[in-house]
């Protein structure tokens, strides 16, 4: 083994026993001095354990094949590690001394090949809790999203996305660069590669300690006796009440259950069967360019949300279904489990506010039709109107060209007065719309939301178009000023090479160059304080449409049932891994006093680092952070200030937080079939493993008491 | 008074495990323990009162129920802490703090609170760590900035340690000598005593600490 420095590693669990009886330590060994200790049997001879581990008796009963966790902890056995409490005994060469004491919070130990020790105490985690602990923090978010979140708006923000592009090449580029400048490389000692395994290692720690405590009684010369007569009469007695009962159960299991299993199979793939047909037609497109109907309208988006977690559930349970197979140890399910009832648990929560939120509405649809008829009518209508009138006639004091401004306003007083002819005619169905928003609410309290930002774009329609309209007129006047600017100054913008050239304008041009200077230029406040009433009225409902979508998010992505986890029992939510170095002191003043003196020896807890907030509400951060770099970036600003449109945010970019719960491809029908209907032979075989397993266990106990 | 330059210690229990801690919290001496105390006994004192003003505020509010019990109830229950509150609230501090939160607006009452509690929250001292095994990897530690939360560490294992080094920067109008780990695989190399920066001596005596420590020796080969 190339340890070239005596360095001595040596994983301790904290809630091994303390006494001073002797014992044999058990666990895994990584390499030579790296040492992983599962647990100190309390049995007098080494050999015998050692037997015991190669022949397999102390892994009897295990509720799975024990080569699964060989696997998971990468080693092909377990070994004996040492000698606990008995300093006289020879052990070899590579095995350890380790001295426990009731008032010793930390082991003593020595070994001869060690020239430093590191004891690393670990904490086990409880696998039945599903406590565990991990390098990375765990992800609350499927993966798979990721990368495609990042592709997808490549069409849209073309330019940032560009931009972005650029900045990650170049950080690539940098990365590249810091190689170069380290000089001495260092190869990865076995120590230092074991790390991912000896995590994995402390996690099945507990379930190994179970069982290898459980079958410390059959190691060894112990005695042991037959049964007496009565304790025969007794186990008999009690095998035929489990005969009964189990006769009982596989009744059920056989004749019932199929039925039910059967029916309610048929029942969910019929639901899937229409929840397809809902999908596609939602995200059906006629051209692959054009947005699909998801795209445009939050409610369509909505149910296509709970549509696809409708059939994902199913294979998400069956995932999770599959764990009860095999060790509690293994750790790859527990953020789909998390993940599957933070979904659950938020439709949950969804469907209680919303009956809340429909039963209020329906009990009182008359007056909040009202109301929002009055809103609808004061908001959009008389209050545009009472502005229009008022730019009309000299606002604030500012004189305006009178002639233009009577021209613009009119127009957009026609509008108005059209539009509000239309709403009126609406004003009856109210209560029925109203209604159904009620009605609709009982699918949850985000429908509703959802349903009123539709109606929000759809009843200020004409505010859009006022705002597109002005928007171009200012665009266009204020592009013929910079260019009529160019000839006022005699030069001129050429567009081959994009710069300003010197030009000789003749008499008649400049003249009339010029008069239209001053004309548009005298115009242009005219038709920028209309500009900028109704691009503010966008923006307006712009800022109001984040707001429910946000709220959206919130009811659809929430993650509840994480921080419901963290502050009850947060190593459910690992984040990391921290090592604390702890004073030897008190340690050295209580030295055994006949063995030498120990090597210099470091104390080290391993502790798990909860997941932080931060990390848990990282998706919302970068949802911000979208937002945020859509609509207040210079570029936001520049459209704005010139009269170019701005668009609106792309939903699949706002949504891409609601998605990051569903895989990016949804499992056909066909997927689903096969999944529902082969795990039902699983779940027979298992049973029947069991059964055989429960004989082989009495059958092995027939064995262990013959010899 | 509370606080000084930054210092450095070391604890290496043994010659393959060494923890660095930078912090600038004095040494412990008995002035200095009773200074401390009297300082933490004045931020619970100003704490208290903060929310008993606001507690006060919030009696005077439309919000507040009608009245309380007046007499002590016998066991101890949610109405104990009331008959408390209510007994706290009609002693002088209590009046003065009505009196007070009567002529207060919330506009300048609600900041100027969460102004003080911010302030009492904070840490004086600043500690940072790092702490290497041999083996296993590097970890930072730095200390944060409120009572309310805890430290946040960060450990990187070995084998994505590319490299360890000391880098400088400008820093206002001076040149700062900074530790630095470079990750393997990552954008940002982790900066070491990112919140106190200390000086050139005790970078360098980190740094070499640091190297002695972490790698066998022997294994070094050219890259």
């Amino acid at each position: 083994m190339p340890d070239h420095d005596g360095l001595m590693r040596i994983f301790w669990p904290l809630d091994l026993s303390r006494n001073n009886s002797p014992g044999i330590i058990v666990g895994w060994r990584n390499s030579g001095l790296d040492i992983f200790v599962v647990a100190i049997l309390e049995v007098s001879d080494a050999r015998n354990v050692e037997n015991a581990l190669k022949v397999g008796t102390l892994f009897r009963n295990s509720p799975h094949p024990i080569t699964r966790i060989y696997e998971l902890c990468g080693q092909s056995s377990i070994h004996v590690l040492g000698l606990a409490n008995s300093p006289q005994e020879e052990v070899e060469l590579l095995q350890i001394h380790a001295t426990t004491r009731p008032y010793l919070r930390m082991p003593q130990i020595s070994c001869e090949r060690a020239s430093t020790i590191q004891i690393i105490m670990y904490e086990r985690p409880m696998p039945t809790r599903m406590q565990y602990i991990s390098l990375n923090p765990i992800s609350l978010a499927l993966e798979d999203k990721a990368e495609i979140a990042v592709h997808a708006p490549e069409s849209i923000d073309a330019e940032e996305e560009k931009e972005e592009m650029k900045n990650r090449a170049q950080t690539k580029h940098l990365v590249e660069k810091l190689k170069l400048h380290t000089v001495a490389k260092h190869p990865p000692s076995q120590k230092e590669l074991a790390l991912p395994r000896i995590v994995s290692q402390v996690n099945c720690s507990w379930e190994l300690h179970e069982i290898l405590h459980k079958n410390a009684s059959l190691v060894g010369n112990r005695l042991r006796r037959s049964l007496s007569v009565s304790e025969r009469v007794v186990e008999s007695a009690t095998s035929m009440r489990d005969f009964v009962i189990v006769t009982i159960w596989q009744i059920i299991t056989l004749y019932l259950y199929p039925i039910v299993r059967r029916g309610f199979v048929i029942g969910l793939l019929c639901h899937r069967v229409a929840a397809e047909a809902l999908l596609i037609v939602l995200e059906w497109r006629a051209n692959p360019q054009y947005a699909a109907l998801k795209d445009i309208s939050a409610t369509a988006q909505q149910v296509e949300i709970r549509l696809q977690q409708f059939c994902y559930w199913p294979m998400q349970y069956i995932t999770l279904r599959k764990r009860k197979d095999d060790w509690e140890s293994v750790t790859t399910s527990h953020p789909d489990y998390i993940r599957f009832y933070n979904s659950l648990w938020l439709v949950a929560n969804d469907v209680i506010i919303g009956i809340a939120l429909g039963s209020y509405i329906i009990d009182n649809s008359v007056w909040v039709a009202e109301f929002i008829g009055e809103i609808l009518d004061l908001y959009s209508v008389a209050a545009l109107r009472r502005t229009i009138t008022w730019l009309m006639d000299w606002p604030a004091g500012l004189k305006l060209n009178n002639e233009l401004a009577a021209f613009l306003g009119d127009l957009f007083l026609w509008v108005i007065d059209h539009w509000s002819s239309l709403v009126t005619a609406l004003q009856p169905f109210l209560p029925h719309l109203i209604w159904f928003i009620g009605f609709s609410s009982f699918a949850g309290a985000s429908m509703p939301i959802a349903v009123f930002s539709d109606l929000l774009s759809i009843l200020t329609l004409h505010i859009y178009s006022f705002y597109v309209a002005s928007a171009r007129i200012f665009n266009w006047q204020y592009t013929i000023l910079l260019s009529l600017f160019q000839l006022f100054r005699g030069k001129k913008h050429n567009v081959l090479r994009k710069r300003i050239d010197s030009c000789d304008y003749d008499l008649d041009q400049l003249l009339l160059g010029t008069i239209l200077f001053t004309l548009l230029f005298f115009l242009l406040p005219t038709v920028v304080v209309f500009y900028l009433t109704f691009a503010c009225s966008r923006m307006a409902i712009i800022s109001l449409k984040a707001i429910l979508d946000t709220l959206l998010a919130c009811l659809n992505h929430f993650p509840l049932f994480a921080l419901m986890l963290r502050i009850k029992d947060s190593r459910r939510l690992p984040g990391g891994i921290r090592f604390e170095l702890k004073d030897t002191q008190h340690l050295t003043s209580s030295t055994a006093s006949d063995s030498p003196a120990p090597p210099p020896t470091s104390h080290i807890y391993l502790k798990s680092v909860p997941l932080t907030f931060r990390a848990m509400f990282h998706q919302y951060f970068q949802l911000g952070q979208r937002i945020r770099k859509h609509y207040l970036s210079p570029r936001v600003l520049l459209c704005l200030a010139t009269g170019k449109f701005v668009p609106p945010i792309h939903r699949k970019n706002l949504y891409s937080l609601q998605y990051s719960m569903l895989p990016a491809r949804r499992a056909r029908v066909v997927d689903m079939w096969n999944a529902l209907t082969a795990s039902a032979p699983t779940k027979e075989k298992k049973a029947g493993f069991e059964s055989r397993h429960h004989n082989g266990r009495r059958f092995n106990g027939l064995n262990g008491r013959k010899h | 008074m509370l606080t000084t330059h930054p210092h450095l210690r070391t604890r290496r229990p043994s010659p393959t495990t060494v923890e660095y801690t930078v912090s600038t919290s004095p040494s412990p001496t008995l002035p200095l323990r009773l200074l401390q105390l009297t300082t933490s006994i004045l931020r619970i004192i100003i704490g208290l009162t903060v929310l008993l003003l606001l507690y006060t505020k919030y009696l005077l509010s439309a919000f507040a129920p009608a009245t309380h019990p007046i007499g002590p109830p016998e066991t101890f229950s949610t109405a104990t802490i009331f008959y408390i509150l209510t007994l706290i609230t009609h002693s002088r501090l209590g009046t003065l703090c009505t009196r007070l939160a009567s002529i207060t607006p919330y506009t300048l009452l609600l900041p100027t609170s969460f102004l003080l509690i911010h302030i009492i929250l904070q840490r004086p001292h600043t500690t940072e760590s790092l702490l290497v095994l041999r083996g296993l990897g590097i970890q930072t530690s730095t200390s944060s900035a409120s009572y309310l939360s805890s430290a946040t560490t960060r450990f990187i294992p070995t084998e994505k340690v590319q490299d360890f080094l000391v880098n400088e920067a400008f820093r206002g109008f001076e040149v700062r000598y900074y530790l630095v780990v470079v990750v393997e695989g990552e954008k940002e190399v982790v900066v070491v005593f990112p919140r106190l920066l200390p000086r050139r001596k005790m970078v360098e005596t980190v740094w070499r600490g640091v190297r002695g420590c972490l790698w066998e020796k022997g294994e070094v080969g050219k890259g």
